[in-house]
């Protein structure tokens, strides 16, 4: 007898266990799903709710604070996700806040994200609907990616003919990767060219150095450079230039309309510069007066030794001299 | 020299033969589960040795089976491991082994251990009284045999196996957990509520109304078994051995139809 009741109570106790561990296991998992403890509901609305099921978790910044309950279809673009969030939560999640559908890692189950809104708008009512965001479908995403595929694969046949055509030397890249000689002479010019670029950026520094040395107190090139007034002057001198070959073509024209009158008319002018008769006449005129002042010359010769005369010379002469010795 | 036609003729002989017995196994073991509902409702209720035969089954399965699902967790973690550690999902382990322990393996490895040890044991107990015609001599002197010794047993597996089923998932939970705070650095707290997180109602409750049903299976075919043993002592040797076997094919078709089902139900 007494062999039985230990037997019943180590049964018992076996029982016991066992059942309080079910019990433990059945909380645990309720537990997680909100099905004990105070809640309170909310929704959202989504176009698409990307294989969100029954139970799935909602977060609040990262912590679970309650289930997906139930998910109802409104219309074809419109489905309703009601959720169950613990109580104790609602001293946080404010009517502004967004419910977005996401996932948990990369392979892991979808969930409701709820994000905190910026503004301090009042605190979210059991019932109430929040605002939500809608991410792009992977099925989109795959879509897009799809059309991008295509493209890429007639990007790639294009390339393929292009590279084709320039492997066999068609086309001026085709000949700039082929053809050697053009090589050689691109070669020859990236050589010159390095040269020329090697000279210039000596040269650049040389006349760097030579700017540098400009000495912009003194130096004329410096006053040229630095000093406003000479600035001023010289562009005062520019302008007075400027106007004075605008006078001097006015006169320039005024001569030419001169010589036209002269050309054309028939003053005296006209008659010296074009006549030959006269020139000749002139020129007759010129032999005689010449011939008249060598004899002039003579008589005056002639007149330095006549009695009459001569003591005046003399004269002349003395005073000449005198004057050369208060010059010494 | 046979010819061949009467070796076709003998083999067919013999495939029918094993096809009709097979019928025939079937139908009895229906009949005596029809009975099994029948007696079990009917007073007088046989409690204390329903306790006693709960005490045998439970109590005395419960080293066996905690030893096998400790040992069954820390295998499937350390096997389970590398492969995960490959594809960068270790993290997932607790999930994994939580709900293949849960769903599968806990209920399954439990039942098979009990299958084993009870079913033989329920086989071989039955037969050696029927080979000493204890059970005769019962119904000879008034006492439901079926009632007394069939129904107790059957209820005693049936209530029992589902409570051993949990011991065993918390066990080879403890063994994954054990492996995975040595090796992994998770602490058991996050262990178990990350499997806990995994899990949902869908693992456990249909993991423990199959639990119901492994047991009844083991308790019904090691009592038809034991019960209908034939006379000599090598009845309790086949009556032993059929029941382990028999019981431990009819767990997996029963497995598979719990499976089937809960998946129906828990897709809906």
């Amino acid at each position: 007898m007494e062999k039985t009741t230990a037997q019943n109570i180590r049964l018992g106790i076996f029982v016991i266990i066992g059942t309080l561990l079910l019990v433990t296991a059945a909380y645990l998992i309720g537990n997680r799903q909100n099905m004990f403890g105070d809640t309170f509901p909310l929704s959202a609305v989504f176009k698409n709710t990307n294989g969100l099921q029954n139970g799935n978790n909602v977060r609040f910044s990262g912590i679970n604070v309650g289930t997906v309950s139930r998910i109802e279809m409104i219309n074809d673009t419109t489905i309703k996700v009601h959720m169950i969030i613990e109580e104790k939560m609602s001293a946080h999640i404010k009517k502004d806040a967004v419910a977005t559908i996401g996932s948990d890692g990369l392979v892991g189950s979808m969930l409701v994200n709820i994000v905190p809104g910026k503004g301090d708008a009042d605190l979210v009512e059991p019932g109430d609907q929040l605002k939500s965001y809608s991410k792009i479908a992977s099925q989109d995403m795959l879509s897009t990616l799809n059309t991008t595929n295509e493209n890429a694969a007639l990007l790639t046949a294009e390339l393929l003919q292009v590279t084709e055509s320039l492997t066999q030397g068609k086309g001026t890249l085709g000949r700039l990767l082929n053809d050697t000689i053009m090589a050689n002479d691109l070669k020859h010019t990236i050589t010159n060219l390095k040269y020329s670029s090697q000279e210039a950026s000596t040269t650049l520094a040389a006349l760097n150095n030579m700017i540098k040395n400009i000495d912009f107190e003194q130096s004329t090139a410096g006053v040229l450079l630095a000093d406003s007034i000479s600035g001023e002057q010289m562009r005062s001198i520019i302008s007075n230039l400027e106007n004075s070959s605008n006078g001097i073509e006015k006169i320039v024209g005024d001569l030419g309309v001169l010589l036209e009158d002269v050309k054309g008319g028939k003053g005296a002018l006209r008659y010296l510069s074009q006549d030959t008769t006269m020139v000749n006449q002139l020129e007759s005129t010129m032999l005689n007066i010449e011939m008249g002042a060598e004899k002039f010359n003579q008589n005056m010769e002639a007149l330095k030794h006549n009695f009459l005369t001569r003591g005046y010379f003399k004269k002349l002469e003395r005073q000449q001299k005198k004057e050369a010795k208060k010059v010494q | 020299m046979a010819t061949l036609q009467e070796t076709v003729n003998s083999r067919a002989n013999t495939v029918l033969k094993g096809v009709k017995n097979f019928v025939i196994e079937t139908g009895e073991l229906s009949h005596f589960a029809g009975r099994f509902f029948k007696e079990a409702l009917k007073p007088p209720f046989e409690f204390k040795e329903l306790l006693r035969q709960c005490y045998h089954m439970g109590n005395r399965s419960l080293v066996l089976v905690g030893v096998t699902g400790f040992i069954i967790g820390l295998v499937l973690t350390l096997q389970s491991r590398p492969t995960l550690i490959e594809f960068g999902a270790v993290s997932w382990m607790p999930n994994m082994v939580g709900i293949s322990i849960v769903r599968e393996i806990g209920p399954v490895i439990t039942a098979l251990i009990c299958a084993g040890r009870i079913a033989s044991g329920i086989g071989a107990e039955l037969g050696s009284m029927r080979v000493t015609e204890q059970i005769d001599a019962m119904e000879v002197s008034g006492t439901n045999p079926f009632k007394y010794l069939v129904v107790t047993r059957i209820l005693a597996t049936t209530l029992m196996l589902p409570l051993l089923v949990i011991f065993g998932d918390v066990i080879a939970l403890y063994g994954s957990a054990l492996v995975e705070n040595l090796k992994g650095d998770v602490s058991f707290q996050l262990y178990f509520n990350t499997v806990f997180d995994a899990l949902g109602f869908g693992d456990l409750v249909p993991a423990s109304i199959k639990s119901f049903f492994f047991g009844f299976v083991i308790g019904l075919v090691g009592c038809y078994k034991g019960y209908y043993s034939k006379k000599g002592t090598a009845g309790v040797g086949v009556a032993a051995n059929t029941a382990v076997v028999t019981a431990s094919l009819l767990l997996f078709v029963v497995d598979f139809i719990a499976v089937f089902v809960s998946d129906i139900f828990y897709d809906l």
